[in-house]
């Protein structure tokens, strides 16, 4: 396959590798005040996304996927609202273990990664007319 | 013939480049992924002096890999950027910027081209 051909097709794959990660930030800040609905139930726990390296084999070039998407094992934080159906007997709500500040720079990360892949895009498809143009002009 | 052999010169620098921006692409997609380390290709003179050895194609059937695409290498982690936390060394700057000169080289080489073609039209034509 064309080495140009296959940037794009690279590019994509980052293209879509970080949509998957904006969606997840998404979820998350979403959900970062939902809470179980039952007693001392678990609320939202934060889920997290991991890429990888894969070898595409029609072309040699190394493509990125999603991995896994796995969750943050970190502790839940508590708050004090007897009120909401999910508080133990002395009150105390279990709340999600988002950070907002960590999902709002985790989503500027990914807005940065999708920035450049656009722009391996667009300048692959740049050189191809570049090269498309050698045909067109003389004549 | 000297025009020719520029052609085939050319062709060759395209491909070393489109080869490149391949490999760029490819550490920008994988920018944020963990222990994935940043490739480059050799240099194009270091290429132009060197002929590797390739398998021969003897039925169309055959596939044959592109010279320059055995020549893709692990780059050194750079000063700014370095191995980061992740084990990843890609610097999205760099790569840009990598990605700025490759732009420039082909467009010149493509340039290039067109004028000489132009020069040979010249001569057939009158």
């Amino acid at each position: 396959m064309d080495p140009l051909v296959a940037s794009m097709k690279v590019a994509a794959s980052g293209l879509e590798a970080q949509s998957t990660r904006i969606r997840i930030v998404s979820e998350n800040l979403a959900n970062a005040r939902s809470t179980g609905d039952t007693p001392g139930a678990d609320p939202f726990r934060r889920k997290t996304v991991t890429f990888a390296a894969e070898l595409d084999r029609a072309t040699g070039a190394s493509l990125v996927e999603v991995q896994r998407l796995g969750f943050d094992e970190g502790e839940f934080t508590t708050e004090y609202d007897p009120g909401n159906p999910a508080a133990d007997t002395n009150g105390v709500v279990k709340m999600p273990n988002v950070n907002m500040l960590v999902e709002m720079a985790d989503m500027r990360e990914a807005n940065r990664s999708y920035e450049a892949n656009l722009q391996s895009i667009k300048q692959s498809r740049d050189l191809i007319s570049a090269t498309i143009d050698l045909l067109r002009a003389s004549q | 013939m000297q025009p020719i052999q520029l052609f085939e010169l050319a062709s060759k620098q395209a491909e070393w480049l489109s080869v490149r921006q391949g490999v760029v692409a490819g550490n920008i997609a994988n920018a944020n992924t963990p222990g994935f380390r940043a490739k480059d290709v050799t240099p194009f003179q270091a290429v132009l002096e060197t002929t590797g050895m390739r398998m021969a194609a003897t039925q169309p059937g055959h596939f044959t890999e592109t010279e320059m695409a055995s020549r893709v290498v692990e780059t050194k982690p750079t000063e700014e950027i370095g191995v980061q936390e992740s084990g990843n060394t890609v610097g999205l700057a760099e790569e840009l910027m990598k990605q700025g000169q490759v732009k420039r080289d082909f467009d010149m080489n493509a340039g290039l081209v067109k004028a000489f073609h132009r020069m040979m039209l010249m001569t057939v034509r009158r």
